[in-house]
């Protein structure tokens, strides 16, 4: 049986990758969507639930695979999520809204070193997904995903040994219930830190290089707290497992 | 009957939340019962989703920045979080305790709900007064929307039954997000300077019936007619708040060369 506290272990660590890797994704919120700021046009649940969803399907379809394994299908599933999120929403800001990506928190593009206040439409607060915040999601996508894909292998493998569980095993040898459980539990506490740091961001920021992002040790604070408590009642799962 | 007539006054929160609580533990409790028993623990889930749009309209009118579906999907991860937990912590209590899961996950999901709501609060340093309160009502109304659609698949409420028929299949996931849109979706559609609480209660009930429909639907057994039922009484509402509501046409020809 997995030892207890390996587990909170796992999913405060777990909780506070996703709630970092928040802080890097370029969201945008509804003044993005009308292309008068910077990111992707919509709030963080949905980018979570996008990237987290996605990374958490591809963390799974490795389930009994070593960790390292889970880990890096969660972070890719993640990444590609957010990566293909992005370039579409970049190629409706360049061709359809027809505006140049341009972000209005810093002179420079950090990556690429272009002059970034001169294509920055007045009155807006920059527009598209310029290269630095692309770089920034891509980071915290594979964050996310490694975070929810730990959070995952965690109750999974507690789980499954359990006698509960051990009855609906599949012809792969892979236990239905546990696996569904684990995924669903994953996606709870995927949720709860993502909501905790976008309440931290204050809804929208660029990335890594937005002034807000100096708030990241605040909202990293808040997701330990929340994730550990959500260890605790994962371990209520553990102890629960004999049915 | 003028605006001002119409805009009664609002029902009290001490009301919903006793619909909620009471509606929503009693639909589950009697869920066993054969036949009727899913049809009843979906109303259940249905008096749960009308709390906490109730509880979402208070705390979401302060603006938390982040948009109202956000607070949503974090309850309905709170209550999902909070029914798993609470089914286990039944088990672990022993055989004697089964009986009282369904109370269980009610106050570990509000207990789970009303600290997330503190660390908004004191480490974030959110200034929403009523942020605690809410996020704890909204957490249990997941909470009970949630164990009320998964016992109406299972026929009750034991663990057995729920990961074997809920989580198992998947359903689980899909009431995740449906009972995310039933509870946020009524507040996000209404809300505006003209944003009335028994309208966007009425709504509640539409999305909530029209997610009971889906259940039905999933349980074998169509319960469409409640949400027909609801959206009218909505559309009624919507038609006497406006100032008048007109169909102007298409766009005359001239303007389209």
């Amino acid at each position: 049986m997995m030892d207890p506290l390996l587990l909170i272990g796992a999913i405060t660590v777990g909780g506070v990758l996703i709630g970092g890797g928040v802080h890097f994704i370029p969201v945008g919120g509804a003044p993005a969507a009308i292309a008068t700021a910077t990111g992707v046009g919509t709030g963080t649940a949905m980018l979570a639930a996008g990237g987290g969803m996605t990374g958490l399907i591809t963390a799974a379809a490795l389930t009994g695979q070593p960790l390292w394994l889970i880990l890096a299908g969660g972070a890719v599933g993640s990444s590609i999520m957010l990566g293909i999120t992005m370039l579409v929403g970049n190629l409706v800001y360049v061709w359809g809204v027809g505006c140049v990506p341009a972000s209005a928190k810093v002179e420079y593009d950090p990556i690429t070193k272009y002059e970034q206040s001169k294509f920055v439409t007045p009155g807006t607060e920059g527009h598209g997904i310029p290269t630095v915040c692309f770089v920034s999601g891509i980071i915290g996508g594979a964050l996310g995903g490694i975070g929810g894909g730990l959070i995952y292998w965690a109750l999974y493998e507690g789980l499954s040994v359990l006698p509960g569980y051990s009855t609906t095993l599949t012809t792969s040898g892979v236990s239905l219930g546990a696996a569904t459980v684990a995924a669903i539990f994953a996606v709870g506490v995927f949720f709860v830190n993502a909501v905790v740091a976008s309440y931290n961001i204050g809804g929208t920021i660029e990335g890594f290089h937005d002034p807000k992002f100096k708030r990241f040790p605040r909202g990293a604070l808040a997701c330990i707290i929340a994730s550990f408590i959500a260890g605790l009642i994962a371990v209520l799962l553990l102890k629960g497992g004999v049915f | 009957m003028s605006a001002e007539e119409g805009a009664k006054k609002d029902i009290a929160p001490s009301i919903t939340l006793a619909l909620g609580i009471v509606g929503g533990l009693v639909g589950i409790y009697l869920s066993p019962i054969s036949v009727i028993g899913p049809l009843l623990a979906a109303l259940g889930a249905v008096c749960a989703i009308v709390w906490g749009a109730a509880a979402i309209r208070r705390v979401a009118s302060y603006g938390l920045g982040t948009g109202v579906p956000s607070i949503g999907y974090m309850s309905l991860a709170i209550g999902i979080i909070g029914v798993l937990g609470g089914l286990a912590t039944a088990i672990y209590l022993g055989p004697t305790f089964s009986i009282v899961a369904p109370v269980i996950v009610l106050v570990l999901s509000m207990i789970f709900g009303g600290l997330v709501a503190l660390i908004g609060k004191k480490v974030v340093g959110m200034k929403i007064p009523i942020l605690v309160s809410c996020t704890t009502e909204l957490a249990g109304a997941s909470a009970l929307s949630v164990l009320g659609f998964s016992a109406a698949i299972a026929g009750g409420y034991s663990m057995t039954a729920i990961v074997t028929s809920v989580m198992s299949t998947g359903f689980i996931g899909l009431f995740f997000i449906l009972n995310t849109m039933a509870i946020q979706h009524p507040f996000n559609a209404c809300l505006g300077p003209n944003e009335n609480q028994r309208r966007t209660l009425k709504l509640a009930a539409t999305t909530a019936f029209m997610s009971m429909a889906i259940v039905g639907i999933l349980t074998i057994g169509f319960n469409s007619h409640w949400w027909l039922i609801s959206m009218k009484a909505f559309l009624a509402d919507s038609f006497e708040s406006a100032a008048s509501v007109r169909y102007s046409g298409l766009w005359p020809k001239e303007d389209e060369q």
